[in-house]
């Protein structure tokens, strides 16, 4: 440990800001409030603050980035995630720095974000141990009151100097080039930073009741007790603060921003939250969270819960940011949780510490938010509403994808959207996409004609294991525009015939003109090594229908299957998997004979977005593809 | 073929078209894209030939009914511009009040040569197919809509509050300043522009879809405001979206 | 073109304060039977608005009642308020809110000048065909006009409803470096200026040479060009206090207008540039009284054509001013203040009067307040209203001038007189229809 005068650290720091290849930000006074900001002077840093608006999150996350610019005629550039300048963060809370760690292993996990992490490298934290704990504050239940690593210099005010501990060789070389008088502390010092720090640990007035290791395993007994989350949420104003504020907080939106030629633009990343009320609505307007209550919840759950079975860590730090800028005053997450702690006392819950789940953090590869140019060779009308267009890739790639798996689709100037491949791989050259008009993306898309240029990022997601379901029976349930991703396994599955054993193929939509793939799939009944059944909800008069009037699940009894040799695959729309897996399993089909592809909103289709999450799963990520088995106990699935 | 925009403008103080005359040099970049048939603001000519209006101005009178609704059978797409025309504005605060009080107050004995009803704004008229909310508008909001417009995209509008924006920007809460704001219950949008110059949310650009108004009236009484207090903040602006 | 026409000429929709204005002129056999000035706007009622409304939100609503002159607005009203409570702002305050004001000034003068003017003058319908004929000078007006909005935007929050002028003071006020970076950008547009004056000089010829003997009001003050502050002047009678206003304007109601008129000593006055000028000549700058002198234009001048040049004069004045304001600020240096700052004031009641010369004309704002600082009484008096029966006057006075032109020229200066007076900027550039029947 070192230490330096106080003169001496603001020759320290006026030295940094002279140096014209650094950027150096502090904390500043605001209004009565501190925030980070350019320090233009070393006098400028007020290193007694209490908690900054913002944590410093937003140097590595920033609230607004532009991840890549386009141009219609030679399409989509990657920003380059290289900084032009080194940054110095002063005066970093031990808590924000725990934040920034959580933050790493979250932007580094599988696919890594190359914004962030550039941003990460590019930069040093010089952190400083609380001066002044915020009314808020809880980090000493969170164990983030003071902190040992993570730093590259970490400052304690002595009075009349401060104590320097080194925590990386960035810092000793910055301290090496920029400071002088550098003095080696003295026992007497070192000592002193010990009992501030201890003192620091005891002086938060926000306290659990019980220990933090719980939560997980209390919040698992919580999920639906009655009236919990609906009392705590009621006067939730779905403003979103308390996850903007957040220092773990990563949530993003992406849009397109065209010039006004419309020739050219940017796509820009900005921060969202899941406590906002459209966070989980898809194009079709079906909003899988939408309720306060249920936002709400999912704040929690994320934090204490999901990431915690993900990474081994609840993702809180006890900065106090989102109870202090709650204006209902219902975000303070040591009032919620010493609730469900009494509660839980009152119930007899027995609640064990959980235990650190077996985790191993890879990066298999880097995040591409550029799509990759694509031209739109076929276009064929299926219904009024819904299109196939057949895409190859300008690269003359195949795209590699599994039956099941979807990709991102971008159209210049209006933004990205997930489309699932309903054509089979064994297609080589191009594939198909069957694309329903509902938002922007799909309304622009049907203007497209043959030769248009597209984007292709992808494919994503765990599609459906045909190797698995070799010499299976299957029973293919399609509703509605569910018959996409399954078209593809079905098309897969019929050019391997040999390999698979009985083919069913059960298929609803609501009236004959919404039928898709209409030959093609009604020509399936003329082959004699798939068996299929197709039924409308109603027939208007002026069409033809001659099969199956009535929904999808009538048609379930008018199949016979043996339940141990069939795997049921089901897709269609939100309404329908409860129905469906209802009959089947009064069939005796085993849960994990039944597979389901489900839809929700996707926005970067690598798992960091958070807008696809249902409960712990992403759908992106961990999906579309599921194993009945494996979702039936995630409450938002079906 | 270029789309023909026309500017029309009801009740309201023209600042929104100021707005747009504001673009200066990318008013340029505009007329590359769309040919302005009728601006009061800067030419001089006009035709009843266009594809998309932009609407100044609230609706106060029976009389200019019909002019909306040439209007909007004139224009394939109908845009309402500054908060008059989205939300009756600043006009629907006369609402309160009874209409022959109004005009004696301003007219006295003359009151009778005046005609006036609620203000509103355009779409309880005539069908609105966009809308640039904000009193008044912003230059980038307002190009934001209309290359959303050429693009044939549904202009995207935020429906949270704005206190998102807030945050982003990391101003200071107004209530932590002893200012009564309605950005919690406010369309976002602005980037917390009055916020940022210092103040507070008025409330300009309307309720999100869903205000949770309890608890924001709530967080008004709590912070020091009498019951009617806190209700006489959502009458500057939101009075026609509380009387539906 | 014979003497004794038939003519009928509807201008629809020409001026508009609160609105559209229209010209209706009938000619029968050479002989004027109705030369007329009838404003149509849908009424607002902001007086009746404003009424149980709380003292701090009086300039935020009355500031809607034109986005053109916003500033101006809320200067009047924040000067009512304060003068009804007898609340104090500090110098540094005062310096800033003038230069609030001439920013709004040069913004709008620019426009009207650079926009609406020069096109008439240089016989073109809008400046549209300008930016490809006089590029130039099409790129210095807009570069004037970007400045104008910039200093705007840094004084105020923004160039429309302005955010950071409060009761009290201001809630955010520009650094020093800013405000010298503005005064820079003010120095360097000088010889721009004097450019456009030199353009608009060798186009003077075309200004109708028009009198009409008419009263000029506007505030006075002996120490300065009285823009934010003064006593109310007339180049007919006495000044006296801006609370004496209303023997001055003495509104009426017209049954063509849905916007009250005004009169003094005679039947009609005018107010703006020309009348500022009229009054305050003597404190002008000096810049601005050398292009003064340029177009001859001098007091007591009665061609309210002139009104454009006396834009011209002020626009300069505006910036020789602001660069002086901004030095005396410098001098003294910025007083810090909270970076959301809200004056502690106290709310009482009482009645006050806030006059503040906008770029059309002086403004009046009169408020009540009882003891809770909720306003039971307002009256706002706005210049182009004050206009009103002088335009129809004038009006009246030059068409018998040019009965012998053409229709088109007729229009023609019908349209320059009403955008000479500047009513509001969609009047003087409008899309005007006009019927020969």
């Amino acid at each position: 440990m070192h230490t330096l005068s106080k003169e001496a650290f603001n020759e320290f720091v006026d030295n940094l800001i002279a140096d014209n290849s650094l950027d150096v930000v502090g904390v500043k006074s605001k209004g009565e409030k501190f925030a980070f900001g350019p320090l233009e002077s070393a006098n400028q840093l007020r290193l007694d603050y209490d908690v900054t608006l913002l944590p410093p999150k937003k140097y590595f996350f920033p609230q607004r980035e532009t991840l890549l610019t386009y141009d219609v005629a030679s399409g989509f550039q990657a920003k380059d995630p290289k900084e032009s300048k080194f940054k110095i963060i002063i005066g970093v809370h031990p808590y924000d720095i725990m934040a920034l760690l959580h933050m790493d292993e979250i932007f580094r996990e599988t696919k890594s974000d190359p914004y962030y992490l550039e941003r990460r490298y590019a930069s040093a934290i010089i952190g400083v141990n609380i001066e002044n704990v915020s009314e808020s504050c809880f980090a000493s239940s969170m164990g983030c009151a003071t902190i040992d690593y993570g730093y590259d210099l970490m400052l304690t005010d002595l009075g009349d100097k401060f104590a320097i501990d080194v925590g990386s060789h960035k810092g000793a070389d910055l301290l090496n080039k920029y400071a002088k008088d550098v003095k080696k502390a003295f026992a007497r010092d070192i000592q002193a930073v010990g009992k501030k720090k201890t003192e620091i640990i005891n002086a938060s007035k926000q306290k659990f009741n019980f220990s933090s290791e719980l939560i997980p395993e209390m919040l698992g007994k919580f999920y639906d007790k009655d009236g919990f989350w609906e009392n705590h949420s009621d006067q939730c104003l779905s403003c979103g603060s308390c996850v903007l504020v957040c220092p773990t907080c990563y949530c993003f939106d992406v849009t397109d921003n065209p010039e006004l030629s419309l020739k050219k633009g940017e796509r820009t990343r900005t921060w969202d939250g899941c406590l906002l009320e459209d966070f989980a609505k898809v194009a079709s307007g079906e909003n899988f969270r939408n309720t306060r209550a249920a936002r709400y919840r999912h704040r929690y759950f994320k934090k204490g819960k999901y990431l915690f079975d993900r990474f081994g860590f609840v993702s809180c730090v006890g900065c106090g940011r989102c109870s202090s800028n709650c204006l209902p005053d219902i975000a303070n997450p040591v009032n919620l949780f010493n609730d469900m702690y009494s509660l839980s006392l009152k119930a007899g819950f027995q609640i064990d510490s959980a235990t650190i789940p077996d985790i191993s953090i890879k990066t298999d590869s880097t995040i591409q938010f550029a799509p990759k140019m694509a031209t739109i060779v076929k276009k064929v009308p299926m219904t009024s509403n819904e299109t196939m267009f057949e895409i190859k890739l300008d690269d003359k790639t195949d795209l590699g994808h599994q039956p099941g798996q979807f990709v991102q689709v971008s159209v210049f100037g209006v933004g990205e959207a997930p489309f699932g491949v309903s054509s089979s791989p064994t297609n080589k050259g191009s594939f198909e996409l069957c694309i329903r008009k509902l938002g922007n993306v799909t309304t622009k898309i049907h203007t497209l004609n043959e030769g248009d240029k597209i984007g292709i990022r992808g494919p994503f997601g765990k599609g459906f294991d045909s190797e698995f379901l070799k010499g299976k029976d299957l029973l293919f349930i399609a509703g509605g525009l569910g018959i996409v991703p399954l078209r593809s396994l079905l098309n897969y599955v019929l050019a391997n015939r040999k390999d698979y054993g009985r083919v069913m193929l059960l298929y609803g939509c609501k009236e004959p003109r919404e039928l898709l793939f209409g030959e093609e799939i009604l020509s399936l009944g003329e082959r004699d090594d798939i068996e299929f059944k197709a039924t409308v909800d109603w027939c208007p008069e002026d069409e033809v229908w001659t099969s199956n009037i009535g929904v999808i699940t009538t048609l379930i009894p008018q199949v016979d299957f043996d339940p141990q040799k069939t795997y049921a695959v089901v897709c269609g729309p939100p309404i329908m998997y409860k129905f469906v897996i209802r009959d089947l399993k009064s069939r005796n089909v085993p849960d994990d004979h039944i597979i389901v592809s489900l839809e929700r909103r996707m926005k970067c289709g690598v798992g960091k977005c958070g807008h696809c999450q249902i409960n712990q799963v992403y759908v992106c990520k961990d999906g579309p593809v599921f194993n009945y088995s494996d979702i039936k106990g995630v409450p938002e699935a079906l | 073929m270029k789309p023909k925009v026309a500017f029309f403008d009801f009740a309201g103080c023209e600042g929104d078209q100021l707005q747009i005359a504001n673009l200066e040099e990318e008013i340029l970049d505009l007329l590359g894209q769309v040919e302005v048939v009728s601006f009061r603001e800067v030419m001089k000519e006009h035709s009843d030939n266009y594809d998309i209006a932009f609407v100044e101005g609230s609706c106060t009178r029976l009389q200019d009914e019909d002019r909306l609704k040439q209007i909007r059978k004139n224009a394939s797409i109908v845009v309402a511009i500054g908060a008059c025309a989205t939300i009756g504005g600043i006009n629907s605060l006369k609402n309160y009040q009874d209409t022959d009080v109004v005009k004696k107050i301003v007219y006295g004995e003359n009151a009778h040569l005046f005609d006036t009803y609620l203000a509103r704004p355009i779409d309880a008229v005539i069908p609105i197919d966009a809308y640039v909310h904000g009193c008044p508008i912003t230059k980038d909001e307002f190009l934001h809509v209309v290359k959303s417009l050429l693009l044939g995209k549904k202009p995207e509008i935020p429906n949270y509050p704005v206190c998102v924006e807030c945050k982003k920007n990391e101003n200071v809460c107004a209530f932590e300043r002893e200012e009564f704001c309605v950005g919690p219950v406010t369309r976002a949008g602005c980037n917390s522009c009055c916020v940022n110059e210092g103040t507070k949310c008025w409330g300009c650009r309307g309720l999100v879809d869903n205000p949770n108004e309890n608890s924001q009236k709530e967080v008004l009484v709590e912070y020091g405001l009498s019951v009617d207090d806190a209700i006489d903040k959502f009458k500057l602006y939101f009075g026609w979206e509380k009387k539906k | 073109m014979s003497n004794k026409k038939n003519l009928e000429v509807n201008v629809h929709h020409v001026t508009r304060v609160e609105g559209h204005g229209n010209i209706y002129v009938n000619v029968e056999d050479g002989i004027i039977e109705r030369c007329e000035w009838n404003i149509s706007e849908a009424p607002r009622f902001f007086e009746a608005m404003v009424v149980g409304r709380n003292w701090n939100e009086l300039h935020h609503i009355t500031s809607r009642i034109c986005g053109i002159c916003s500033i101006g607005h809320t200067l009047a009203s924040l000067k009512a308020t304060e003068a009804a409570m007898g609340i104090t702002i500090s110098d540094q305050d005062l310096k800033l809110r003038k230069l609030a004001l001439h920013a709004e000034n040069l913004q709008s003068h620019i426009l009207h000048v650079g926009f609406l003017i020069l096109p008439d003058l240089m016989d073109v319908g809008s400046v549209i065909p300008l930016a490809s004929s006089n590029p130039d000078e099409v790129k210095t007006v807009l570069a004037l006009h970007r400045m104008a909005n910039d200093m705007s935007n840094l004084i105020c929050g923004r160039t429309t409803h302005p955010q950071r002028l409060i009761p009290g003071g201001f809630s955010k006020i520009p650094s020093i470096k800013e405000l010298q970076n503005l005064k820079d950008r003010l120095k360097s547009s000088v010889p721009e200026l004097e450019a456009v004056a030199n353009l608009l000089k060798t186009l003077a010829p075309k200004i109708p040479d028009f009198v009409r003997e008419t009263e000029f009001i506007g505030l006075k003050n002996p120490n300065e060009y009285a823009l934010y502050d003064g006593k109310i002047a007339s180049t007919d009678t006495d000044s006296a206090p801006a609370s004496e206003y209303l023997s001055y304007t003495n509104e009426y109601v017209v049954p063509q207008s849905t916007a009250k008129w005004a009169k003094h000593n005679r039947d009609s006055y005018m107010v703006g540039a020309l009348a500022r000028l009229n009054i305050n000549y003597d404190k002008l700058s000096p810049l601005a009284k050398k292009i003064s002198g340029l177009f001859g234009l001098k007091p007591v001048c009665h061609n309210p054509f002139m009104n454009s040049i006396a834009q011209l004069v002020e626009i300069v004045h505006s910036v020789e001013d602001s660069i002086k304001l901004i030095n005396e600020l410098e001098s003294t240096g910025l007083e810090k203040q909270s970076d959301y700052n809200l004056p502690n004031l106290l709310v009482k009641s009482g009645q006050g009067v806030g006059a503040v010369e906008v770029p059309r004309g002086i403004l009046f704002h009169d408020y009540t307040y009882n003891d809770e600082g909720v306003c039971t009484k307002a009256n706002c008096i706005i210049p182009t209203n004050q206009n009103h029966g002088n335009i129809e006057l004038d009006l009246k006075a030059l068409l018998p001038q040019i009965l012998n032109k053409s229709k088109k020229e007729i229009e023609l200066n019908l349209e320059m007189l009403v955008r000479a007076y500047d009513p509001c900027i969609s009047c003087s550039t409008h899309a005007v229809k006009i019927h020969f029947v």
